[in-house]
């Protein structure tokens, strides 16, 4: 019974990986599969007397590995249409030099910031966010010439609240970065 | 000891990766045999040990590539199985192949047999 349990959950996985093949090709590469480790497990049990299907199904690799030489070809292996070179290099330069533009704006955002909320410690009056215009409109940063209507809404907090998003703004960055430059790998 | 029979091993993996697609298609000529079949009677020799998981992608590959053909046979009570055999394409492949390994195996067993100091060439061959 666990036995059957082992094969049934193992041919599931790999069905689940082997999604990116047409319907009768996972079809057909499962039912060999499937069909292997019977025969496999009956002729240990015709050798041994007994069969350790673990083993049967380890020799396979686990579902993920085996699914992948069977779909390797579908990711590398397709030659590209003429033409598609070319657009598929003007694609990974485009993704490239917003890459480049993209890191240098949101780390650039963090390090404004960061140090907008240091001066804070210099020049506390100065540095700060007011709201202008009963609140139709906010100022934060470097002032010398505070206008009376606006009043400054943070105080010190404002040191804290400029660097968490400072933090935040770097950290985001760097993640977008990792993602666009995974999938500029596989695109390659 | 225990370390060279790990680097044999890898020695092994290393040279089955470029020269399995030749042994599966040598193993197939004019046979007609399922997956297991092949593995069993290619597990009977020393330097052969490759895993399921190895080779029935590979006859995948083979199959789209039409150097093997394959169809599903039922005997009798038994489950049905998936029998390989090679395509007219496959023989040509193989008989290219097998000229390939033939002339790497003797250039081989040249440089192995014509060790220095001498510089190696091969006029040596007469002169041998």
């Amino acid at each position: 019974m666990l036995e059957r349990d082992l094969i049934h959950t193992y041919l599931k996985s790999l069905a689940k990986y082997l999604s990116r093949l047409s319907k009768p090709e996972a079809d057909e590469v499962i039912r060999e599969i499937e069909s292997h480790i019977y025969d496999a497990v009956e002729l240990a049990q015709e050798q041994n007397g007994s069969a350790d299907i673990e083993e049967i199904l380890a020799r396979l690799g686990s579902p993920r590995e085996l699914a992948a030489q069977y779909t390797d070809h579908i990711l590398e292996g397709r030659p590209l249409p003429q033409g598609f070179r070319s657009m598929q290099r003007i694609k990974r330069g485009a993704s490239k030099g917003l890459m480049v533009s993209m890191a240098i704006m949101g780390f650039g955002f963090s390090l404004v910031l960061a140090l907008i909320g240091a001066a804070k410690f210099i020049f506390p009056d100065q540095v700060g966010a007011w709201s202008a215009a009963q609140g139709n409109s906010v100022i934060i940063g470097f002032t010398d010439s505070v206008s009376p209507s606006s009043t400054e809404v943070l105080g010190w907090w404002f040191i804290p609240v400029a660097w968490l998003i400072a933090a935040a703004s770097f950290y985001i960055t760097r993640k977008v970065l990792a993602v666009m430059k995974v999938s500029m790998i596989s695109a390659q | 000891m225990v370390n060279n029979e790990e680097n044999t091993e890898k020695w092994d993996v290393q040279l089955r990766k470029g020269s399995l697609e030749l042994v599966v298609l040598a193993a197939l000529k004019d046979r007609n045999v399922y997956g297991l079949e092949l593995l069993k009677s290619l597990h009977q020799f020393e330097s052969m040990q490759l895993t399921e998981g190895t080779l029935y992608p590979l006859l995948d590959r083979l199959k789209r590539d039409e150097l093997v053909a394959a169809n599903w046979v039922q005997e009798g009570e038994s489950r049905p199985r998936k029998y390989y055999q090679l395509t007219q394409k496959g023989l040509d492949k193989l008989t290219g192949f097998t000229q390939r390994w033939r002339q790497s195996v003797s250039d081989i067993e040249f440089i192995i047999n014509n060790p220095g100091p001498a510089a190696l060439t091969k006029q040596g061959e007469e002169t041998c």
